[in-house]
């Protein structure tokens, strides 16, 4: 009898989210009826996986259980792994040596010239004689690239034939000198693979334990530096995730779990463990995007109750301010907006990954004086975790917006991390005062100062990432998560016309990647790359599509073939003398020229919108770039219950506090404040206002209403 | 003539009115704006500091979402490397800030919106929703080819702002596709001149010229998609800066962009007053009027610092010439603000107009460097480039006298040298373009730390060198090779990035035939000067290696990665401005692009440094010891070795002779009297200090007094006048020139530092450098 049929209880077969971040492990326990649980525990580097047991502990015994029964009777466990992230930002990964065609061995090093700097900020960019116009460290050194002799063309063709011999001398050599991480990455090999599949047989002969990246494998899609960075780079991290998810895996076999392990991945979904080993490339930037996917989930849930047909329309933006960053995700008529490249620093490479984006705005920034333009600025520098905020009194001395949130009165200097950290209200007022002083301003002026400018960078970081992304936020009902995003958002939604922002499921809110994870489906993502021009011809389109389907069907695991996974189906297509594409969702089975047609006119249509009337020019013709099918599959089937409804009612307040509210005057306001545990279904909260919760505060404008519906959520209406 | 005698009310007297000359707004252009347009000069007296700054954070974000919609709606190569700028502006066509892609691009706009105000206010009248093409290089374009676009924003009826754009297009006419024709005598020869015109009006384009537009282009289809790119993001912009107006109160913004231009003009005054009042020159010379041309003609920048105001002028430029080699007066101002933004203005993101309130820009007309209608322009633009690289090192000596803003010293980085192909692909697919796909200069060193290798260029500092599977997907080529390139920075104890090499062939094509076009003396001479001692960076090379074995190497399974591997039937190193070069299969065409100068006596770098660049393949092991007296065998660097050539090539230039024997040196100046301030360090070699009864310059490091305060200090310096080919890299120039150019070595008498060298046609003049006031 395994340890979940003995206990018998309702949780047997929950599905358990876990989610690793640099300081702590979440997990999120949902079990058969829906009831959620959450479990924290301090991550454990470098064994994460007793951190992931220890989380799980924690949320086991919220139900009356312990961890190894909720392992082994789990249903599923998926996992959000940041091993790869923080060995990349801490320089713990493996020397990787690069295979790449015969003249191009310094690809990595161009870096495409300028475009390494378009994620800097302006005064970086501004500032030749400066930092950032210096290169960063080469992620492989001039001595660990090959060169092989060997050349496929544009079309495919093998202009050079690959030359064996000298290629196995050269791997042998560089075996014998201890490598044992090979990135493979041969001009057009998204043409044609064969050389390097060829090569990655000669380093397997030669090297039968190594870690292998193959770039028409990691991301098959043209452009050589943006493929060569995510080809090593996938190789540097191989081999730390591997092992990491080896150990894991013995453990939770050990304790009895006998499910697959499922792990987050930044194209949407969950991938599964030997693909996790294979691309570990693919669960860089997993933690935000989980924390979309289950923004996603509880939105369409929410639309759905109010009607099952609005679920396709649903336009969802996310904000979750930590730290140091605040990161912006969209859902655009309930499809999250996608990218196909990204960064480690000023490396940029390809990733098939959903487009959240970073901006340097969070508690941890520095709010300083600068002399030049005689004004207050806020970031992009951030005091971090360490030191941190002057009012952690771990050392900074520098004010950040924490502090000016704390002499705002934001923040309850005895009651902030659930009473876990005292705050420093003295320390906070010095480094503000020291800020403004310059300009003349108090302490208090500085304050309302920086909480207004680094909400305003982040409302213009939105405006910004809806040109890029093509959606008006608007029309957008905003999710709030992280430590700091319910303190900021909602002036943000305010001042952006966001009418609607949602504070998800109230405690759940610091472990919110977690549940992202759990609310995940399985998912496949394969692009072919293509180069056809219009007229398109429907047959080679057929053709193209039952090859992707094959090599997609190929790929799937067992688990998400049990699931009966839908395939869909995108194209990138753009205006013929155009270099950028749109992805549009394409339609499925068979074309004709009429599919065809309506591909176009898709085209054309998300064109106008993007770009505005005019802006097309069909006269030029259209190119079809690259099909994708996205696989995936419900590996499990997470419902939220919703409470009954309960009509609104008023909540009383814990007491009164002297708040700070910048946009109605420089005078402190005496502000009811509210402890969130005191508030359930149906509870009404009329700004201005402080709700105080576990891990996040809440800071309710004037004349904003919060109320809680059924889902445990905080819904304000800004 | 020299500065000092320059004569203000003859020049204040020439006719700037965009029709010879080029157009100049006079001090009272404001009094023939048509009483009709309503134009909102109010702002808020109090805006508080927080406003400001939640302001200034906007305004960027819309340059950068203009930008944005430009490069993602375009369909030209050239726009994907950033080919453009874009700016706000006053009302009065003030540039509020610019945006981070071509530097000078767009500096032109307050020219252009001047004008319109100025001619067209009254008719045709300029109207909300009206948008404005001009392409005219005597009014605002940089050259034909960037097409500056403007439109103005009105807000209650009241014209409140601009914004403008300006982007280079593929082909606009002339008589050499792709709009570089380097064979063009005059004007008549270039591409269309388009005066501006108002494309759209109240909000909608109008069909005819567009088609008129059109109809100039040999590819009508690639323009219409870039000029509709360029239409929306002046639209955008328009409509967001209404919003802001709407959200902040016009009144409010206004005020807002008033103080980034009050606040970046006093930041740029206290720059300039913590230097030395001065005046600082370099000459620097362009090859090749036409095609073939043997000639070398004389460019010359002179700034003057006093108080906190800038004079620049152009004295010592010859006089304008046929074919594509001077510029307008918009490059001459703008590259000037261009440099001014990255170096000492940078704290302001490209608040060029507050920068521009503090300069006297006094070129003369008829010049190289303002030429007059009818030369022609639209090939010669890269000759603005060079001279943007070269005031990099003049706005260098200057940041130098100041030592908190030494650290933002940037030394000129290299030319552009361009290659422009067209053809037909195997299926008779007709295609041109320039080539990105050699972006990667290598930067100029800075007084910290060694400049960029590859980095792209500075005057475009986002610039993306296109991946090589992008070339090859649209064009019939086969890029061989592409590697960073040995030799190519200049040295210095901070040494310039190195640039890179790259080779090509012909794949699946039909025909292809090349225009090259490259500015200054960057294929005969040298690229990116270097300052204090640090040396050039060597030429760039275009070499065509016809009936090469190419095929039958790639048949018996090799790619050749390197000239010395190829044989060729004929080879032939191309001239800096070339027409029609054919490259048929089988042919391969080599570029060397190269880096930037150096900074500083390369005998004073660290020698690990430069053992680390020998075994990176930065720096040759014959450089090593040639330019840095490194000695660096297999094993590494040899420390009993570089001693002693150290110490050799120190002894060596103790030998060389005093400047007043080697060249001809005008009259110094009467003596300085003491001041009895304190001793000043006066740039990274000199002090200023008092010697007994008059105030000298001397050696900072050995002390020796080299000259009057106010004389050149250079004549107190020992000098050796080389050949360039004692640089790596670097061929005899007679290959392409008729005079001589010698590289000129100047170091210090007592203590032998490298102090400064300068490259000049033989029998010219000692630099000025600096004169000190």
């Amino acid at each position: 009898m395994s340890a979940a049929q003995r206990s018998g209880t309702d949780h047997a077969g929950c599905v358990i989210g876990v989610d690793i971040g640099g300081t702590f492990t979440d997990c999120v326990a949902i079990d058969g009826n829906g009831r959620i649980v959450i479990g924290k525990a301090p991550s454990t580097p470098p064994d994460f996986h007793q951190g992931f047991i220890a989380a799980i502990d924690v949320a086991a015994r919220q139900l009356g259980s312990t961890g190894e029964e909720l392992i082994a009777g789990a249903r599923a466990i998926l996992h959000g792994c940041t091993v790869a992230t923080n060995a990349l930002v801490e320089n713990r990964t493996s020397t990787a040596t690069l295979l790449t065609t015969a003249g191009h061995a310094d690809t990595l090093y161009y870096m495409q010239g300028g475009r390494r700097l378009a994620g800097e900020n302006a005064r970086d960019i501004a500032h030749l004689a400066g930092p950032a116009h210096t290169k960063p460290a080469p992620l492989v050194a001039k001595s660990h690239i090959v060169e092989i002799d060997e050349r496929v063309g544009a079309d495919g063709a093998v202009v050079v034939a690959l030359d064996e011999d000298r290629a196995r001398a050269q791997i042998r050599e560089r075996v014998a000198a201890g490598a044992d991480t090979f990135a493979i990455a041969l001009l057009w090999s998204t043409a044609n693979d064969t050389h390097e599949r060829r090569l990655a047989e000669l380093v397997r002969e030669e090297a039968p334990e190594a870690f292998l990246s193959l770039s028409s494998d990691v991301v098959p899609r043209p452009g050589e530096y943006q493929r060569t960075v995510a080809t090593v780079i996938n190789a540097m991290i191989g081999p730390v995730t591997s092992a990491y998810l080896t150990r894991l895996g013995e453990r939770l076999r050990d304790i009895g779990y006998a499910g697959e392990l499922s792990v987050m991945s930044c194209t949407g979904g969950l991938i599964d463990v030997d693909r996790a080993r294979r691309l570990p490339l693919l669960t860089i930037g997993s933690g935000p995007v989980a924390g979309l996917i289950g923004a996603g989930k509880l939105a369409r849930t929410a639309a759905g109750d109010a009607d099952p047909g609005a679920l396709d329309a649903v336009n969802v933006l996310t904000g979750d301010m930590g730290g140091t960053t605040f990161d912006v995700g969209v859902i655009r008529r309930g499809e999250p907006v996608t990218r196909t490249e990204t960064r480690h620093g000023q490396f940029e490479y390809f990733v098939p990954t959903l487009d959240v984006r970073s901006v340097g705005a969070g508690g941890g920034s520095i709010v300083a004086f600068d002399a030049d333009t005689h004004s207050l600025r806020v970031g992009p520098r951030s005091a971090g975790a360490v030191p941190g905020p002057a009012a952690y009194l771990r050392g900074g001395t520098e004010a950040t917006v924490t502090d000016a949130d704390l002499l705002l009165g934001y923040l309850n200097p005895e009651n902030f991390l659930g009473g876990n950290l005292t705050l420093g209200v003295q320390a906070a007022r010095d480094a503000l005062e020291a800020a403004g002083g310059p300009l003349g301003f108090s302490a208090e002026e500085t304050a309302a100062a920086a909480a207004r400018i680094v909400d305003d960078q982040m409302a213009d970081a939105i405006r910004l990432s809806s040109i890029q992304q093509g959606y008006d936020p608007r029309s957008c009902v905003m999710y709030a998560y992280g430590g700091a995003g319910a303190v900021h958002c909602p002036q943000v939604a305010r001042s952006l016309g966001i009418s609607t922002l949602v504070i998800p499921l109230s405690d759940l809110a610091a472990g919110w990647s977690a549940f992202g994870v759990a609310a995940s489906e399985a998912q496949l993502v394969q692009d072919l790359p293509l180069l056809a021009a219009s007229p398109f011809d429907p047959e080679a389109l057929n053709d193209a599509w039952r090859e992707l389907e094959a090599t997609v069907r190929k790929s799937l695991p067992t688990s998400m073939l049990d699931a009966d996974p839908v395939f869909d189906r995108f194209v990138e297509m753009k205006y013929t003398l155009q270099v950028n594409e749109l992805r549009i969702p394409a339609p499925g089975g068979e074309y004709t020229t009429e599919t065809v047609q309506e591909l176009v006119d898709a085209f054309e249509a998300e064109y106008v919108r993007l770009y505005g009337q005019g802006s097309g020019y069909p006269l030029a013709g259209f190119m079809i770039t690259s099909l994708r099918i996205n696989a995936h599959a419900r590996i499990t089937e997470v419902h939220l219950p919703a409470s009954d409804a309960v009509a609104p009612h008023q909540v009383t307040p814990t007491g009164t506090r002297e708040v700070i509210w910048y946009e109605l005057g420089r005078n402190p306001v005496p502000t009811p404040i509210y402890d969130g545990a005191d508030l359930g279904v149906g509870s009404e909260v009329i700004g201005p206002a402080i709700v105080e919760f576990v891990d996040t505060t809440l800071v309710l404008r004037h004349d904003q209403r919060a109320i809680v519906d059924p889902y445990q959520s905080i819904v304000v209406r800004t | 003539m020299t500065t000092a005698d320059f004569d203000l009310n003859s020049y204040n007297s020439i006719a700037w009115d965009g029709v010879i000359h080029s157009y100049r707004p006079s001090p009272d252009w404001r009094s023939r704006v048509s009483p009709g347009l309503k134009v909102a000069e109010s702002a808020d007296a109090d805006l508080d500091p927080v406003t400001f700054e939640v302001l200034r954070n906007r305004l960027w974000t819309i340059n950068l979402g203009h930008g944005d919609t430009l490069s993602r709606m375009s369909g030209s190569p050239i726009f994907q490397a950033l080919d453009f700028n874009m700016s706000i502006l006053t009302e009065d066509g003030e540039i509020v800030m610019s945006a981070p892609f071509i530097q000078y691009l767009n500096t032109g706009s307050p020219l252009v919106v001047r004008y319109l105000m100025e001619h067209m206010s009254e008719n045709p009248g300029i109207c909300e929703g009206d948008i404005f093409l001009a392409s005219d290089p005597w009014i605002g374009a940089s050259h034909q080819m960037d097409v500056c676009i403007a439109a103005p924003v009105f807000v209650d009826g009241e014209l409140f702002g601009w914004v403008s754009n300006a982007a280079q297009q593929y082909d606009l006419g002339g008589i050499v596709p792709g709009g570089w024709p380097q064979n063009a005598p005059d004007i008549y020869s270039d591409p269309i001149i388009f005066r501006p015109f108002k494309l759209v009006e109240k909000g909608v384009l109008r069909p005819d010229l567009e088609e008129m537009y059109r109809r100039q282009s040999r590819l009508p289809d690639m323009v219409a998609l870039d000029l509709r790119a360029q239409l929306s993001g002046c639209r955008f912009a328009v409509k967001r800066l209404q919003e802001t107006c709407d959200e902040f109160g016009a009144d409010t913004v206004k005020a807002a962009m008033r103080r980034v231009l009050d606040t970046a003009q006093a930041s740029f005054a206290r720059k300039l007053e913590a230097i030395p009042d001065c005046t600082v020159s370099d000459v620097l010379y362009f090859d090749e009027k036409l095609p073939g041309d043997r000639g070398t003609y004389k460019v010359q920048f002179n700034i003057t610092k006093r108080g906190d105001r800038l004079i620049v002028d152009n004295l010592g430029t010859d006089a304008q010439i046929e074919g594509p080699n001077g510029f307008t007066y918009m490059n001459f101002a703008g590259i000037v603000l261009g440099v001014i933004g990255q170096t000492m203005l940078w704290e302001h993101t490209f608040s060029l107009g507050g920068a521009e309130r503090q300069i006297d820009f006094r070129p003369l007309p008829g010049t190289l460097s303002c030429v007059d209608y009818p030369a022609a322009v639209s090939g010669s633009v890269l000759n603005v480039s060079s001279a943007y690289m070269r005031l990099h090192n003049i706005i260098g000596r200057l940041q130098a006298c100041d030592p908190e803003q030494q650290a933002d010293i940037v030394v000129s980085g290299p030319d552009v040298p361009l290659v422009v192909i067209s053809g037909s692909d195997e299926r008779g697919n007709v295609f041109g373009t320039a080539l990105t796909d050699a972006g990667g200069f290598g930067g100029g060193a800075r007084a910290h730390s060694d400049g960029p290798n590859t980095s792209g260029s500075s005057y475009i500092p986002m610039i993306r060198m296109a991946n090589i599977e992008s070339v090859e997907q649209f064009y019939p080529l086969l890029v061989m090779y592409r590697r960073e390139a040995t030799d190519t920075g200049g040295a210095g104890r901070r040494r310039g990035g190195v640039g890179m090499d790259v080779g090509l062939t012909p794949y699946h094509a039909r025909s292809i035939e090349m225009v090259t076009n490259a500015g200054g003396q960057g294929v005969s001479t040298n690229q990116a000067m270097g300052i204090f001692g640090g040396y050039p960076s060597p030429t760039a090379e275009y070499r065509m290696l016809f009936g090469t074995d190419v095929g039958e190497q790639f048949a018996g399974g090799h790619m050749p990665t390197d000239i010395p591997e190829l044989s060729a039937d004929r080879e032939e190193v191309i001239r800096g401005k070339s027409n029609g070069t054919p490259i048929l299969p089988g042919d391969v065409l080599t570029r060397t692009v190269c880096g930037g100068g150096g900074y500083g006596d390369p005998l004073d770098r660290e020698p690990q440094l430069v053992a680390t660049d020998v075994e990176l393949g930065y720096v040759s092991a014959a450089a090593a010891r040639a330019l840095y007296g490194v000695a660096v065998t297999a094993d590494g660097l040899d420390p009993a070795a570089t001693a002693e050539l150290r110490t050799s090539v120190r002894a060596q230039r103790a030998g060389w002779p005093a400047v007043p024997q080697a060249l001809p040196v005008a009259d110094q100046p009467t003596s300085t009297p003491a001041t009895g301030e304190a001793p000043r360090h006066v740039g990274e070699h000199l002090t200023a200090r008092d010697d007994g009864p008059s105030r000298v310059l001397a050696c900072r490091h050995c002390e020796r007094p080299l000259s009057d305060y106010r004389g050149s200090y250079k004549h107190g310096l020992l000098v050796d006048i080389a050949t360039l080919d004692i640089l790596p890299r670097v061929k005899d120039p007679r290959f392409f020139l008729d005079a001589e150019m010698e590289f000129r070595r100047y170091c210090c008498p007592g203590c032998q530092t490298l102090m400064t060298t300068e490259i000049a046609r033989s029998g010219d003049p000692i630099g000025e450098e600096i004169r000190f006031a």
